[in-house]
């Protein structure tokens, strides 16, 4: 079984249908990259499987559970966690908040104060932030604590909303170098992006045009495409 | 000096409101009768029980924020997220079925309740202060200090906070933002039952007390910042000094017009109050 199976999604938003019949399975382990242009759907499939929006019809299951018509914190405590797209932090919380808040669906025996320090030993810098409210930080510093607020739940599956939108090249060069290191720990990705370079992190992917998936497989398969090379090659 | 006391009071009655807006951006223009229902627990406490009202403040804060969770469960829980005309017109409504019901139990006749600091006074410099204000007062602050504690140092205080920053934040890392709410309205409506009961050792209650005091929570609200507690608070101090002063300069029955004055300045020029700084 699949840890995440998704099979004749569509998402509609009233008339306006951003996902049509869109199907593909996660296995454990590695970067499963979405990638597509503005508006192709990929937040909305996103938030489809964290059940922000629910699903207009077609099925979404994790290790053969249903994950249709649960709430986004039920989805949440199944192990499926959500990096939204602008990052979503608690402006008026501290860093240290922001994690302690997420640490509430418990799914590992570690105390609170371990499951924070694995974070902080990811990303030292929101260490050195800890008593900073979460407003206050930097765009980069945010996409961490985002990374690390849903680290906190010790996740199957880690799903990520364009983390490299409106960073310098330089931290979403750093914010990817450290998303290589979590799926080295084992944790399965789930990355949506516009940025190619994701491409360089992942092992499996499907391209969206439209609502639709016009390639789906290797990470080789998907650099050699049309769509690839013409977007982001400019051949 | 007792513009500052009775201010204490209605800075915990406007407290609650702040809260249930802060978290779930709900106005609950029937917040005067949770505090109705508060005062008319301490007046059975008092006159047919024979017991103290400041004795039952833990029942009054009960009787509140069972009425809350009713109230919450049959009219708010659909309007969460949206301070509607909507959900003002059925926040009203709730309100005046509240005060029938009263009305059948208790009666329509004014009330009041005794408490040991009833009546009582103490000469302080010149100020001559009623007993029953300052520890009215004084239940009033310690209690608006709890619960920023609450809030601000408990793993529930912070999912709150967390809930009132980002509903879709909260709920994808694993908070149950309706637990929450229920809660946090929970906790508002107690309040103003717990406010409700120290109030009536001091002023009389009738049925539809709640739309008299209605004003001064709103412009405690507005002038200290909807949603921010610290700050309704302060807004409540601000108006019962400013009542109090009005009456000994002026004239006792136009001590709320400034009060209206002031609400319309803020409204035009600082909708967030002193120290909101959320703007709708």
């Amino acid at each position: 079984m699949s840890l995440l199976a998704v099979e004749s999604l569509v998402v509609a938003h009233g008339d306006l249908v951003a996902v049509r019949d869109v199907s593909f399975n996660i296995e454990e382990g590695g970067v499963f990259v979405l990638l597509g242009a503005n508006g192709a759907g990929k937040t909305s499939i996103l938030r489809a499987i964290s059940g922000l929006n629910p699903p207009r019809s077609g099925t979404i299951a994790s290790d053969g559970r249903n994950l249709a018509g649960l709430k986004p914190h039920e989805v949440a405590a199944a192990g499926i966690a959500h990096v939204p797209e602008g990052r979503r932090v608690f402006p008026h919380l501290s860093v240290e908040d922001n994690l302690t808040v997420s640490f509430l669906v418990r799914r590992t025996n570690l105390k609170l104060a371990q499951a924070r320090d694995n974070v902080y030993a990811l990303f030292p810098r929101l260490a050195e932030r800890r008593r900073q409210n979460g407003g206050t930080l930097s765009g980069g510093e945010q996409q961490m604590l985002a990374i690390g607020r849903a680290m906190m739940n010790f996740p199957r599956l880690l799903m990520l909303d364009e983390p490299s939108l409106g960073l310098s090249p330089l931290l979403a060069e750093t914010v990817f170098e450290r998303l290589g290191e979590i799926s080295k720990l084992g944790l399965t990705i789930l990355l949506v992006e516009q940025n190619a370079i994701a491409l360089r992190l992942a092992t499996r992917g499907l391209i969206l045009t439209n609502g639709q998936v016009v390639l789906l497989g290797e990470v080789s398969a998907l650099q050699d495409s049309e769509f690839v090379r013409h977007s982001y090659l400019g051949l | 000096m007792s513009g500052l006391l009775v201010g204490g009071v209605y800075g915990i009655l406007a407290v609650g409101l702040s809260l249930a807006f802060g978290v779930m951006r709900i106005i609950n223009f029937a917040h005067g009768e949770l505090v109705m229902y508060g005062m008319f627990a301490g007046v059975v406490a008092s006159r047919m029980l024979g017991i103290d009202p400041l004795l039952i403040l833990p029942i009054s804060f009960l009787v509140g924020a069972l009425i809350g969770v009713a109230q919450y469960q049959i009219v708010f829980r659909h309007f969460v997220g949206q301070a509607t005309l909507q959900q003002l017109l059925a926040a009203i409504g709730c309100a005046l079925v509240l005060q029938m019901i009263a009305q059948l139990i208790f009666g329509a006749d004014a009330r009041t309740a005794t408490s040991i600091f009833s009546g009582q006074y103490i000469v302080f410099g010149p100020f001559f202060l009623s007993k029953a204000q300052i520890v009215a007062f004084v239940i009033a602050a310690s209690t608006t200090l709890a619960v920023s504690l609450l809030l601000n140092a408990t793993a529930w205080g912070k999912a709150v906070r967390a809930v009132a920053d980002d509903v879709e934040a909260a709920e994808i890392v694993g908070i149950n933002s309706s637990t929450v709410n229920i809660g946090a309205f929970a906790l508002s409506a107690g309040l103003a039952g717990l406010a409700g009961t120290v109030l009536v050792t001091y002023f009389p209650v009738t049925p539809v007390i709640g739309f008299s005091l209605m004003p001064m929570i709103i412009i405690a609200c507005t002038i200290g910042g909807l949603g921010s507690l610290g700050g309704t608070f302060i807004g409540g101090i601000c108006c019962g000094v400013i009542q109090q002063i009005t009456a000994m300069m002026w004239n006792s029955a136009l001590q709320d017009v400034p009060l209206y004055v002031l609400l319309l300045a803020f409204i035009a020029w600082r909708p967030t109050g002193l120290f909101g700084s959320r703007v709708e």
